[in-house]
């Protein structure tokens, strides 16, 4: 394996899912070529790097990377300083992408697990494996499901639903905690309804002046946080010494409310009627211009102003404040977070704050907000993520016994989804079931076959980035940077051999490689940014750039025109699940800005990083105000369960001074039962505590208005924070263990002390 | 190079986002092991650079204020006179502090010494499973048991541009063609690296600042890391 070098690689990678099924397989242009030793590897030279640019895939937002390779290994990854999402840089996550590549845990090849939860896997040719799944899927004629990850690479989503539409099957369900936390779903159903069209908001951050944000984490975990954070640095140093002002509505400081001017601690689930309470103060005030305070008085529904500060914690002088600052500022812009996303009223919520954007003429100017760019004619188009009724109705089949064959993909159904879905247990009524995680997480733990994919960095694959920035389009390209590691297959070309051999999708799937196809997209784009007459000069750019993308912004994001005022909007503060007198606690849940949905816990760069506010790595934390938890008489490291409505979960207690007395947070990430050794029983996983409820429209499952009530277990756990641990006053110099260490010197004393007598 | 360097970072404390993206870079970059959760909380955690994060004020009104230290690489460093076998030297070419490995013998002095608390030891020999070694940077060497060590600003870069012929690459010193690790990686452009000695670098354009401040600097260490503090903004009120 190691004696191949990467351009071999490259050219007989797809001539290496040899087919099984049928003859004639097209590789022509793909000749395996035998050169004697003496010619030294290409594009290796000892001592030299090799860097090659490819796109991350740790989260959806679509980064540009460069990989340096030295002798074959890729050594360190770098963000691609020509890429318009990234420009350069690169966040811990996507650093540790490396790590994903060289995890010990891999699955190695092809296995087949006789009983399901056994984790005993056999090792299985790759020829007898496509087979089974050729013969499976034959079978199973539509009675098929795939379930795919926000962060599968978009050509094996295409694929993929070219597929499912061959053989009659629903589209695939596209949805990971990380989507769903995010609200993907929910934003762009908000962008359909007020701009037209399904596509997650661009905010022009870097040249807005004034920003509220109501819950969005945009340096620490939403949507596309490298993107927004190169854009924070530039809204902190604009031309001509201006300094944007940034104000965070949320009721537990993250790294953005640290970042903040100002961090308001509302009541949980109260963003929408803050919102529409600034809305309304505008249009009965007299600051600002006079269509901003007509706009304002068109869509700011009745509310009853002396009720606001009761119920968001927001005094009503405050109110007024922001309101004027808002509505004077030259370039403001007001972001929706993820907790909106998350309550049942969370169409109604993003209305709410994307009001103020309407009011003052943000949209579609510099600075505002728009629809993330289209892409021209013949391009592919974003992937959507699904709703969570789009995931009910998948488990309303698999339950309904209608599915012989689930695919999993890039997705973690059995870790990712609340306890509720009783997704394990559905899988019963499933025949087949078949992950190609390239580790044994949750879901592949229950799966008939690993077919196990080739990690991002030794994958081919595109993705149609959003949001997008500054208006320019971009398909970030994604190729290997390495010879793989070991006897995997790419999934994609798994999946056109065995739709080879199945009538009704045979036509589809005409290509003869994974690599095949992507040349065909490629060549069937305009001429962006990297130029480029032929079809071959323009793939070889579309890979040594990075991707596709414009010049400059193509001005076809739709929402360049701000839209026909519409209703007023009326908001009201968020329904919470749980009885007020018996869970007195609101549940604050968020996304690590290390670990994100849990996806990154694998690998030790993430797991042994400090979280930014805390500084505790490798665990689950339960963040208590320093109030709350004398009144609780609980202290750092005393291990709470914390029970809600529907589950309830063990974990230590982190003293937190910037959180609400009422409220206690816990971050997403940890509490896995597989996924390699560095996560594996490790922490908790608060989505024990969510139920399966979901609001009107069902984009999400209602995750952010939970209340929960907190008991001491007694046990200690002392968590593995790198800040200082020693109180003031406290002699320093002594480790924590001092207590125990000092203890057993009196011991040994007592000993020495009794031998001598 | 006839002039001497004087490798400079200047910290936007108004930029930074303690987002940990230079934290990860640096593992990477240098060879730096990851503690496991025991050794971290034995006071072990082991990171060339960190991001403090200190409280100020109490809820409500209460700020987080993050603050990234590293090697202040001192002009005038109580690290290096207390070493026994020069294994902390001065290198004046560069403007550095230097670490050789193959001479530390393990005395701490160094550490103990460190107004900053940069200097982390090895408390045992790395370990990388395989096969996360194959990441590892082959320009760096891995330092065994009993070593101290710290950051270098990206030592092994420097020396990279410096022995890549001028043909290659263009100037050697150009302004930006070296970064280090944790520079290169900030997405806020909080973090900005330079030659202080090359009157067009950024870093000289960016100094003396209003902002400005050195850590611990009465104790006369003259350190090369300058820390700009939080702004105050000109929009709103």
């Amino acid at each position: 394996m190691t004696s191949l070098t990467r351009r071999h690689f490259l050219k007989i990678s797809a001539a290496g899912t040899a087919t099984v099924i049928l003859a004639g397989c097209d590789t022509d242009e793909r000749w395996v070529e035998l050169e004697p030793y003496v010619q030294p590897p290409l594009e290796q030279i000892s001592g030299i790097a090799s860097w090659y640019a490819t796109s991350c895939r740790q989260c959806p937002a679509g980064c540009g990377i460069i990989a340096r390779v030295m002798n074959g290994r890729a050594v360190k990854l770098e963000g691609n300083p020509e890429h318009p999402v990234n420009r350069g840089r690169l966040c811990a996550r996507g650093q540790s992408e490396l790590q994903v590549l060289y995890h010990p845990d891999r699955v190695t090849g092809a296995v087949f697990q006789a009983e399901r939860g056994s984790r005993e896997y056999e090792p299985v040719a790759w020829n007898e494996a496509i087979n089974t799944l050729y013969e499976r899927l034959n079978e199973a004629g539509s009675r098929v499901a795939v379930w795919l990850g926000s962060s599968t690479s978009d050509h094996l989503y295409d694929l993929f639903r070219r597929f499912t539409e061959a053989i009659g099957a629903p589209a695939p369900v596209r949805f990971d905690l990380y989507s769903a936390i995010n609200g993907y779903s929910a934003l762009s159903s908000a962008s359909a309804q007020m701009l037209g069209r399904s596509t997650l908001p661009a905010y022009d951050l870097g040249r807005a002046d004034m920003v509220f944000s109501f819950g969005a984490d945009f340096v620490g975990s939403w949507l596309s946080t490298t993107g927004y954070s190169v854009e924070y640095g530039r809204f902190r140093s604009q031309p001509n010494n201006q300094r944007g002002y940034l104000v965070h509505f949320e009721p537990r400081m993250s790294p953005t409310g640290a970042a903040a001017d100002q961090w308001l601690p509302i009541v949980p689930g109260s963003e929408a009627l803050v919102a529409q309470a600034i809305a309304r103060l505008i249009a009965d005030g007299d600051t600002g211009s006079a269509e901003r305070i007509e706009r304002a008085a068109a869509l700011a529904g009745e509310i009853n102003l002396e009720a606001v500060p009761g119920a968001t914690g927001v005094s009503m002088e405050q109110l007024e404040r922001l309101a004027r600052l808002f509505a004077r500022a030259e370039r403001p812009l007001a972001l929706p977070g993820s907790p909106l996303t998350g309550q049942p009223n969370a169409a109604q919520a993003i209305a709410a704050v994307q009001m103020l954007n309407v009011i003052v003429g943000a949209v579609g100017q510099p600075g505002g907000m728009s629809l993330s760019s289209a892409l021209p004619e013949g391009a592919p188009a974003a992937a959507p993520i699904s709703t969570f009724a789009d995931v009910q109705a998948l488990l309303g089949r698999i339950n309904g016994g209608e599915v012989d064959v689930l695919l999993v993909h890039g997705a973690n159904p059995a870790y990712e989804l609340p306890p509720g879905a009783g997704f394990t247990d559905a899988l019963q009524n499933v025949g087949y079931v078949v992950s190609f995680n390239p580790l044994v997480d949750e879901t592949a733990v229950w799966a008939d076959a690993i077919l196990p994919d080739r990690t991002p960095l030794e994958s081919w694959g595109y993705n149609v980035v959003t949001p997008t920035f500054q208006g320019v389009p971009v398909i970030s390209s994604q190729q290997p940077v390495v010879t793989p590691l070991y006897d995997v297959r790419p999934t994609g070309d798994v999946l056109l051999t065995v739709a080879r051999g199945i009538p009704a999708a045979a036509s589809a799937l005409p290509w003869t490689d994974e690599v095949a196809y992507l040349q065909e997209v490629v060549a069937g784009l305009p001429a962006g940014a990297q130029g480029g007459d032929d079809a071959a000069v323009r793939w070889a750019r579309f890979l040594q750039h990075g991707g596709w993308w414009t010049d400059a912004p193509t001005g076809e994001e739709a929402g360049a025109e701000a839209p026909e005022a519409a209703a007023p909007i009326t908001a009201s503060a968020a329904e919470f699940q749980g009885d007020a007198g018996e869970y007195p606690y609101f549940l604050h849940l968020y996304l690590s800005p290390l670990l994100g949905d849990g996806s990154g816990a694998a690998v030790p760069w993430l797991q042994g990083t400090p979280d930014p506010m805390t500084t505790v790595s490798w665990r689950t934390w339960v963040e208590i105000n320093p109030r709350t938890a004398e009144e609780l008489g609980l202290s750092h490291s005393d291990v709470v369960r914390i029970t809600s409505p529907h589950g309830e979960i063990e974990a230590s207690v982190y003293v937190y001074p910037a959180i609400r007395p009422d409220t206690i947070a816990i971050p997403f990430g940890q509490g896995h039962e597989a996924f390699g050794r560095y996560a594996r029983n490790r922490g908790a996983n608060p989505l024990r505590l969510v139920g399966m409820d979901a609001g009107e429209d069902a984009a999400s499952f209602n995750w952010a208005n939970l209340r929960v009530k907190i008991e001491r277990t007694g046990s200690e756990k002392a968590l593995a924070r790198f800040e200082s641990t020693i109180e003031p006053g406290e002699h320093a110099h002594l480790p924590l263990s001092y207590g125990a260490v000092h203890e057993r010197i009196e011991e040994v004393e007592e000993n020495v002390e009794m031998e001598q007598e | 190079m006839a002039e001497n360097n004087k490798w400079t970072m200047i910290v936007d404390l108004d930029k930074c986002t303690g987002c940990n993206a230079c934290v990860v870079a640096c593992h990477a970059e240098n060879n730096v092991p990851i503690a496991n959760e025991e050794e971290v909380i034995k006071g072990r955690g082991l990171h060339w650079i960190r991001i403090e994060r200190y409280w100020e004020g109490e809820y409500p009104d209460i700020k987080a204020r993050f603050l990234p230290v590293f090697c202040q690489q001192c002009g005038n460093a109580p690290c290096e006179p207390v070493c026994p076998t020069y294994a902390s030297y001065h290198s004046d070419e560069e403007g550095l502090n230097g670490q050789i490995y193959a001479r530390c013998v393990g005395t701490r002095y160094c550490g103990n010494n460190c107004p900053y608390k940069v200097r982390f030891f090895n408390w045992r020999a790395p370990e990388f499973d395989e096969p996360l070694n194959q990441q590892l940077n082959p320009d760096v060497p891995v330092r065994g048991a009993g070593v101290m060590e710290k950051c270098t600003f990206c030592i092994q870069r420097i020396q990279r541009v410096r022995q890549t012929p001028e043909g290659d690459y263009g100037p050697m010193t150009r302004d930006g063609d070296l970064q280090t690790a944790c520079t290169q990686a900030c997405p806020s452009d909080a973090l900005i690296f330079g030659n202080l000695n090359d009157p067009e670098s950024r870093v000289s354009r960016m100094l003396p600042n209003d902002r400005q401040a050195r850590l611990l600097e009465h104790l006369g260490t003259e350190p090369a890391v300058y820390y700009l503090k939080g702004g105050t903004t000109n929009v709103g009120e």
